[in-house]
């Protein structure tokens, strides 16, 4: 079985870069201070990630405040909302709120990448949002219906990719847990897979990776199943590998097996027995191994504890060993 | 209890003013925490109920490391700081509390610190994890809330963290290591029901008990978690109803950003509860009723009273009353009776200074007394 890992979240701010930016806050630390802590950081990050083996490398997106707001706070036809909480956790977002139909800003999302991941862009992992999962979450006061709005933001973020492609980038995320937690029925469930169509032709022999987490992903399996991209991964600390059904098409598939909602390290031999249920049941062959939900739901300690139960996986799947 | 139509109640924290924080580390004023103090002072007229703690604290030696007497002077300014607001309801603002999880959470037994996660952009809180059995040496709150009691001239409300809502915002490592083999869906499920009924049997049962003892009459549990999992709303309520039944209390159950709808009717069987204090403000807007989804009470035939969200507490700008007056009479035409409807904040208004905070509790009292003057009648 051919293994990939990676991060699939933001990483968690460390305590030097949670002072830092309480700093900033309240007026005891200049920008300049707190970049020099931000860079510090992210090449942690990316070491951490070099040392763990990581098939792709994020620097850990640090200076996110969440997943939107990059583009919450650039593309044109946003304003950046109330604080509103995350639908599965105790962590919030401003809720970007669409008054007009949206206008990509060209350079801007490119803009707030992590610095360090301009050195190698062809093993960077780009996280972006779902456009379901972005439709789902914003206030729209556009006028316009809500499946009209995952095509369009399909085709925004199609656009992203292409100018990212154009930059080198290769390996694209679309977080999109609305898809299991709420999944979308009738012309919503259309408007996911042409939006994702979009998406998939922009790759243009990169990787698109739909991942999901926040919700059993075996009622939304057949949709999964049709979405128009390399991987799609679901998370195991909420799918039952026994209820996954028997077939599928896909030869790689993702799967979350590490759950930041506990700081209880995963035991890497039950790991290796569920990917291995999981991917027989789906007839994959190769698989993508991550953090199901955000990994910053932890603090860094625990996160990197569980963490390094992957390269272990990783040579036990790969091996064939202790079936 | 007031018997006036929509009586106005606090819902949680408050900012901590800036003596607060230089006295209770030790520190002496300086000129803006002087000015602070002076000035609420001024307003309030509260610092001479305690003389030898506010000469201590401007004499710059606030008791040394324990900060009790700033402490002290911190909860009573609170509480002064909510009547005068004109609220009929209070608190002592949770003046000694860390924050709503920590806080209970090191009184217990069983539990270990992690470290900071993020609640939103640069804001964190410490989450713990829960490693061994949950205990409960001696009941929390207690002088506490005899405090508040002594001095209070308003009925005092005392907030409780639910138990659902700690053991969400905890890592469970015992209840779930103890699952045998993959910890997947089931073993979380089983695992978190075990948490949050020890939670509410051995913790929070008996200081709800001691507090009740003391003579409290009103409870809030605090469950903003309740919202993020809504197919778990029958655990919230088993831990609700392991916490309270039996005890001779008016039970009050807070819930914030959720969809409400989503935990009807599951929430309804909360048996001791008899007051639902829930967050809309935030989300009421222009061409946005956010106060429809208390129709859902009404299509369920749910007859308790509301404590009705009627100012924003993420947001700088202050309501005027005539917002706060349309929102309690949206509300009171969706829930379909005025004598139900309790007035609030959201939530805790610590995000919010001070100044801003106390305009819109001013806000709130001044909108219901408009609502008050155009629905008459009085409370049932």
């Amino acid at each position: 079985m051919d293994v990939l890992t990676g991060l699939t979240s933001p990483f968690p701010r460390s305590e030097a870069l949670v002072k830092a930016t309480r700093d900033l806050d309240r007026g005891r630390a200049t920008p300049d201070a707190v970049e020099a802590v931000y860079r510090s950081a992210e090449l942690e990050v990316a070491a951490l990630e070099r040392r763990l083996g990581c098939s792709t490398r994020t620097a850990g997106y640090l200076r996110w405040p969440d997943l939107f707001r990059a583009f919450a706070e650039t593309w044109e036809g946003f304003s950046v909302g109330p604080l509103t909480r995350w639908f599965e956790t105790n962590t919030f977002y401003r809720q970007p709120i669409l008054l007009a139909p949206p206008i990509r800003v060209p350079g801007a999302f490119a803009a707030r990448l992590p610095p360090p991941l301009a050195a190698d862009p062809a093993g960077a992992r780009i996280l972006l949002p779902g456009p379901y999962t972005f439709a789902g979450i914003l206030d729209n006061r556009s006028g316009e219906t809500d499946f009209a709005l995952v095509h369009r933001l399909g085709r925004l973020l199609a656009d992203e990719v292409r100018e990212l492609r154009g930059r080198g980038f290769a390996t694209f995320q679309f977080t999109d847990p609305l898809l299991v937690a709420r999944p979308p029925e009738g012309p919503r469930a259309e408007a996911v897979v042409e939006a994702y169509g979009s998406i998939g032709r922009a790759c243009d022999g990169g990787t698109s990776i739909v991942w999901t987490f926040g919700g059993d992903a075996v009622p939304a399996i057949r949709l999964l199943d049709r979405l128009p991209a390399s991987v799609v991964g679901i998370d195991l600390a909420e799918t039952d590998v026994e209820r996954i059904p028997r077939d599928g098409e896909r030869t790689t598939i993702g799967l979350g097996v590490l759950d930041p909602r506990t700081t209880l390290a995963e035991d890497p031999t039950d790991v290796v027995r569920v990917v291995r249920a999981a991917a027989e049941r789906r007839g994959a062959r190769t698989v993508w191994l991550g953090p199901g939900a955000s990994l910053d739901l932890l603090p860094p300690a625990p996160a990197v504890r569980k963490l390094e139960v992957l390269p272990d996986v990783q040579r036990r799947l790969r091996t064939g060993g202790e079936r | 209890m007031s018997d006036r139509l929509f009586p106005a109640q606090e819902i949680g924290s408050l900012a901590r003013p800036r003596w607060q924080l230089l006295g209770q580390r030790g520190e002496p004023l300086d000129a803006a925490a002087r000015s602070e103090f002076e000035s609420w002072d001024r307003r309030l007229g509260f610092a001479g109920e305690l003389p030898d703690d506010r000469d201590a604290l401007l004499a710059g030696r606030p008791d040394g490391a324990s900060g009790d007497g700033v402490r002290d002077l911190a909860a009573l300014f609170a509480l002064r700081y909510l009547e005068a607001a004109g609220l009929d309801r209070v608190y002592d603002g949770e003046a000694r509390r860390v924050e709503m999880y920590e806080h209970p959470v090191r009184q217990m037994d069983g539990f270990e610190f992690q470290g900071h996660v993020r609640s939103f952009d640069s804001k964190y809180y410490r989450k713990a994890a829960v490693v061994g059995e949950v205990r409960l040496d001696r009941p929390y709150d207690v002088e506490e809330f005899e405090f508040v009691r002594r001095l209070a001239r308003a009925e005092p409300k005392v907030p409780v963290t639910g138990p659902y809502t700690l053991a969400d915002w905890s890592y469970n490592e015992y209840y779930l290591g103890r699952q045998r083999g993959w910890k997947g869906r089931a073993a979380r499920r089983a695992a978190q029901r075990e948490f949050v009924v020890d939670l509410a049997r051995r913790a929070i049962r008996p200081t709800l008990k001691a507090l009740i003892d003391r003579g409290c009459k009103v409870v809030q549990i605090d469950e903003p978690a309740a919202g993020t999992h809504p197919d778990e709303a029958e655990l919230v309520v088993e831990g609700f109803n392991a916490a309270t039944d039996g005890l001779d209390a008016e039970f009050i159950m807070h819930v914030c950003f959720s969809d409400y709808r989503a935990l009807l009717p599951a929430l309804l069987e909360a048996k001791r509860c008899s007051q639902w204090a829930w967050e809309f403000a935030n989300r009421d807007s222009e061409g946005h009723d956010a106060y429809e989804v208390l129709g859902a009470l009404r299509e369920y035939g749910d007859t308790r009273s509301v404590g009705l969200g009627v100012v924003d507490v993420h947001r700088d700008p202050v309501e005027t009353p005539a917002i706060v007056a349309d929102r309690i009479r949206r509300a009171a035409k969706h829930l379909g009776d005025p004598a139900r409807i309790w007035v609030n904040p959201d939530c805790g208004l610590r995000t919010r200074s001070l100044e801003v905070a106390h305009a819109k509790l001013r806000a709130l009292v001044e909108g219901a007394a408009l609502a008050r003057a155009e629905l008459g009648s009085p409370r049932r």
